[in-house]
């Protein structure tokens, strides 16, 4: 059995090198499916990267809920707390300014730029890609002045980080600590983030600390929405509640301690979508996928065409072959495996086709679009193998008939023509 | 240099005594639209190993038929094959495969060559079969092709080749396996008178130099009249 199986194989390289005409006639259906379906799987494997990408800087880790309570809170740390308790395990913050500040880099005032109120725990929230300098740490809660994290876009137009001031009714110096990559995934074209803690006080909730109670620093008088993001644990039912009912009725339980009475001030919903990006990419792989598989067995056709015709051609080399000492087994693996060179050639041609477009085509996305960091043009692992896979079943199913044909032909009859 | 090619009696000495073939009573028919046709009725006789012999008969005698059954390539209808010991009447697909590529070489009338191979490549063809090893493989091959004085035609396809030529490599694929039978269907009947000649004394000198019986069927009475002896075929029958 292994001495057949291996002639098999050798003389169905030799047949396929010998034969080249009927190689590469046999190749075209098959590169264009396989083809097709190494580009649906290197899409499908770049939406899926991109995706992610973009929901986790954008959207946050996966099971991350952004939780608002409408109306006047009496204890902020309580309600943090409970946030924990409800099972929060990390949370920032999430809090436009009450009056959007402008930001003052010499002469110049930048008055469209987006903030937003954040604690240092979102960058464990979310993904954050920074290009220069470094996301806020609990040190930064000391700082005299107001702390912020900008985009590239807005770096580049302040010029120099050291200068800059912030205000609104009268401005302030800053420091800014870190520059994030400019994407696709900023919240406006000038981002910046804002560290919550006492310097910036003022310009995220409106009033100063000191004029409502010195007590609790954080208690809010002006703020009538108060919001935060919140990871929680993916496997938490309340991670897979569509409507936030989950989080919210255990936030109500204890709501009096913060000042809410109803839990319809509370709401919550999941801002992470990897789940329906997933989906949607599963559904548009599947589709393309199918088309690829229609492709595919055309180009299967093709082969098996191609294979009856040869075998039916090549009846005086078979009986040859039979005459020789080939055994029925290793005919069998003769054609099988010729089939199976030829959608291999095929595939690897294809791979080569469909490399060289996608590195074409990255090399084009690069210059005209930023892609976040980590996700690049290319073609997966997974699409190599599933492309050559494919193309190695395809020839075996389609060498089978053949080969059985073959089988079955007179070896008397084949010498005698 | 010689090189070893495994054969059926690698590391064992043969059987010398009891004879190489042995038909008896062979017979074989076909149907042909519900109309029965005995081509072999009752054919009898050996051959001995190293003997050669010529079988002679007219169009239709069922010579080639004959030839077929003796390479294993057709089962008998009726009678007893033995070779080299074994029934083969008895033997399963597999092992008539085994046996036809280990003990048995073919040279055909119209050669059968591989047309898109060298001739390296065709005579290296059994040896494939026989799980030979590349190097030796190809070492054995060219062995062989410059014994028949074709050392300069190695790397050429047969359409590069002239009659004679394809012939020699035909010949050369057959004693690849170093058998102990060589079957050769009318191996001149598509050669001139030169090549003919030349043909059949490189058969014949080649199968007594390794002790191979030589079965060949032909019409020509100058190849019969250089076998050892001549089975004569008449309707059928051997006489």
């Amino acid at each position: 059995m292994p001495h057949s199986l291996t002639a098999g194989i050798v003389l169905a390289f030799a047949g396929s090198r010998a034969n080249i005409a009927r190689t590469i006639l046999s190749c075209a259906g098959i590169v264009v499916g396989v083809g097709a379906l190494i580009m649906v799987v290197s899409a499908g494997d770049f939406g899926q990267k991109f995706a992610t990408a973009y929901g986790e800087a954008n959207a946050g880790l996966p099971a991350t809920l952004h939780v608002t309570v409408e109306g006047r809170l009496t204890d902020r740390s309580a309600l943090e707390e409970d946030l924990v308790r409800a099972g929060g395990r990390d949370l920032s913050i999430y809090q436009n300014p009450s009056k959007t500040p402008m930001l003052r880099s010499g002469d110049q005032v930048f008055s469209d730029v987006g903030f937003l109120g954040v604690d240092p725990s979102l960058g464990d929230i979310r993904r954050m890609h920074l290009a220069e300098g470094r996301w806020f740490t609990e040190a930064d809660l000391e700082s005299r002045a107001p702390v912020l994290v900008v985009n590239r876009t807005l770096a580049d137009e302040l010029g120099d980080l050291t200068q800059i001031q912030v205000g609104s009714d009268r401005w302030l110096d800053v420091r800014v600590v870190g520059v994030l990559e400019s994407t696709a995934l900023d919240f406006t074209w000038y981002s910046a983030y804002m560290l919550r803690a006492p310097a910036s006080e003022e310009l995220l909730f409106g009033t100063s600390v000191d004029t409502e109670d010195e007590e609790d620093p954080y208690v809010l008088t002006r703020t009538s929405q108060n919001s935060y993001q919140v990871r929680i644990d993916p496997t938490d039912p309340a991670a897979h509640d569509p409507f936030g009912e989950i989080f919210a009725e255990r936030l109500a339980t204890t709501s009096w301690r913060w000042g809410i009475e109803s839990v319809d001030d509370i709401w919550v919903y999941r801002t992470d979508y990897g789940d329906e990006v997933d989906a949607v990419i599963t559904y548009l792989s599947l589709g393309l996928a199918g088309i690829a598989v229609i492709t595919l067995g055309t180009g299967l056709l093709g082969v098996l065409n191609v294979g009856l015709v040869t075998v039916r051609e090549r009846r005086r080399e078979l009986a040859t072959y039979r005459a020789l000492g080939a055994s029925r087994f290793t005919l069998f693996v003769a054609v099988v495996m010729e089939a199976v060179v030829v959608s291999l050639v095929a595939g690897l041609i294809a791979l080569f086709g469909c490399w060289a477009v996608v590195t074409a085509a990255g090399v084009v996305t690069e210059r005209l679009v930023s892609l976040p960091p980590g996700v690049s043009l290319g073609i997966p692992v997974s699409a190599v193998l599933i492309g050559l896979g494919s193309a190695a079943l395809v020839g075996l199913l389609a060498g089978v008939i053949p080969a059985i044909r073959a089988l079955r032909a007179s070896v008397v009859a084949g010498l005698r023509e | 240099m010689p090189v070893d090619v495994e054969t059926p009696w690698s590391g064992a000495s043969r059987p010398d005594s009891a004879p190489l073939l042995r038909v008896e009573g062979v017979t074989r028919h076909f149907t042909v639209s519900g109309r029965r046709i005995d081509v072999l009725r009752d054919c009898t006789f050996q051959v001995e190993r190293g003997e050669i012999v010529a079988v002679v008969g007219q169009s239709g005698s069922g010579k080639s038929t004959l030839l077929n059954v003796l390479g294993l390539l057709d089962r008998p209808s009726g009678g007893s094959y033995v070779f080299d010991g074994v029934d083969t009447t008895r033997l399963g697909e597999g092992r008539r495969s085994r046996l036809r590529g280990e003990g048995i070489g073919f040279v055909f009338q119209q050669f059968h060559l591989l047309e898109r191979r060298t001739a390296l490549a065709n005579v290296g063809v059994p040896l494939v079969l026989g799980g030979v090893p590349l190097l030796r493989r190809r070492a054995r091959a060219r062995e062989l092709l410059e014994a028949m004085g074709l050392g300069h035609r190695l790397h050429s396809r047969p359409h590069q080749l002239s009659g004679g030529e394809q012939q020699r490599v035909a010949l050369a694929r057959a004693l690849s396996r170093d058998p102990a039978l060589i079957l050769a269907d009318e191996p001149t009947g598509a050669l001139d008178a030169a090549s003919s000649t030349m043909i059949m004394e490189q058969l014949l000198e080649q199968a007594r130099s390794r002790d191979a019986a030589v079965v060949v069927v032909t019409h020509d009475p100058q190849v019969a009249g250089r076998a050892d002896r001549v089975v004569e075929l008449v309707e059928g029958r051997t006489r």
